[in-house]
């Protein structure tokens, strides 16, 4: 078979292969209301506010962040409400320095960094799945180190017109049973929102 | 004007800033800013319009003594910025943004980082168009241009 026929057969038989998957394994594609960008602007800035907050040791500011009876989950547990939430990150936040340190044993300078987020928004509810990456000045001499890295998997609620965290779960990809996936994260936070409909 | 607006408007300034800087294109960097803008970096600060574009025409050679590949030659230097907490009040707004920069300064070129920190804005709408008031780059590889210890959203906030 000369070569171009066999790679236009092949052409043909992945077309058939990815026309049947698409009909198949179609996700629902969400639909974006009149005031998305709104929304999506608005949980954005919290979402940097969260993370100013804890590098900056700002307990005040962190836990407003969240809805009065809101949810944090990462490795340390769950903890509901903004005065257990305190307690929690200020007890994880004193021992971190055991991990992240500068050459001379002093608690290196650790950054929390967001990457893209898929937001979805329903009324007074939204999910968020967002890549984060940590880093810090922990490398050799102090110098520049990027850490760990993993997803927020988030749902938010809108109360009095403002934006909070309602639940936000802490997964890492270098912490054994706090990994995210396999499946993709997006789907899940799809069909919680699809749920909430009915 | 809705703050989504605002806010894009904003992101895409800050995105422009950033392509001006790595590509060495002091006009488009320069007119970023206000007439009366002024520059805080770790180099100084350049007050209006005119003497940030100067400052900017010396990037290339300031930036290539200080980020080189392994062969010596100017590394290529990239600024990413990252989460952004953005205040706007009518035609004034203000911004802590965190950024940080990599290279190909790497061993046999290879991707290397060499410092992050934050933006520090303040920024006014100027005939419908946002532009920088005052930029502060603090790094935290830096003595003296290290930001904190307090968090800067709060002293954005008080303004």
């Amino acid at each position: 078979m000369p070569r171009f026929v066999a790679r236009a057969a092949l052409a043909a038989a992945i077309l058939t292969t990815t026309g049947a998957l698409s009909m198949t394994a179609h996700a629902k594609q969400p639909t974006y209301g009149k005031t998305y960008a709104e929304d999506r602007a608005e949980i954005e800035d919290l979402m940097a506010r969260y993370l100013f907050a804890i590098d900056y040791f700002d307990w005040d500011s962190y836990v407003e962040t969240f809805a009065p009876d809101g949810e944090l989950t990462f490795a340390s547990g769950t903890s509901k409400g903004r005065d257990a939430i305190r307690a929690a990150v200020t007890s994880f936040s004193s021992r971190i320095g055991q991990f992240y340190h500068t050459e001379d044993g002093k608690p290196a300078k650790l950054r929390h960094v967001v990457l893209q987020s898929s937001i979805r928004v329903e009324g007074n509810r939204a999910w968020g799945r967002t890549l984060w990456v940590e880093m810090a000045n922990h490398g050799p001499g102090d110098t520049m180190k990027m850490g760990t890295y993993g997803i927020y998997e988030d749902q938010f609620s809108k109360i009095g017109g403002h934006w909070f965290i309602q639940k936000r779960n802490v997964l890492n990809e270098f912490l054994k049973g706090r990994n995210s996936g396999p499946n993709n994260p997006v789907r899940d936070m799809d069909a919680l929102a699809e749920a909430s409909k009915k | 004007m809705s703050y989504a607006t605002d806010r894009a408007e904003i992101e895409d300034l800050m995105a422009r800033y950033l392509f001006a800087m790595d590509y060495h294109d002091a006009d488009a960097y320069a007119e970023c800013f206000t007439e009366d803008g002024e520059l805080d970096w770790a180099m100084g600060v350049a007050r209006g319009r005119e003497a940030i574009r100067a400052e900017a025409l010396s990037f290339r050679e300031r930036i290539g003594e200080i980020f080189k590949d392994s062969s010596g030659a100017p590394a290529r230097l990239r600024h990413a910025v990252c989460h952004k907490a953005i205040r706007v009040e009518g035609d004034r707004a203000w911004n802590t943004g965190f950024w940080f920069e990599m290279t190909n300064g790497g061993p046999d070129g290879s991707i290397l980082l060499p410092s992050f920190g934050v933006y520090e804005d303040e920024l006014a709408r100027v005939e419908g168009r946002w532009l920088f008031k005052r930029r502060k780059i603090c790094n935290e590889f830096l003595p003296g241009r290290q930001s904190g210890p307090a968090n800067p959203v709060r002293a954005m906030d008080a303004a």
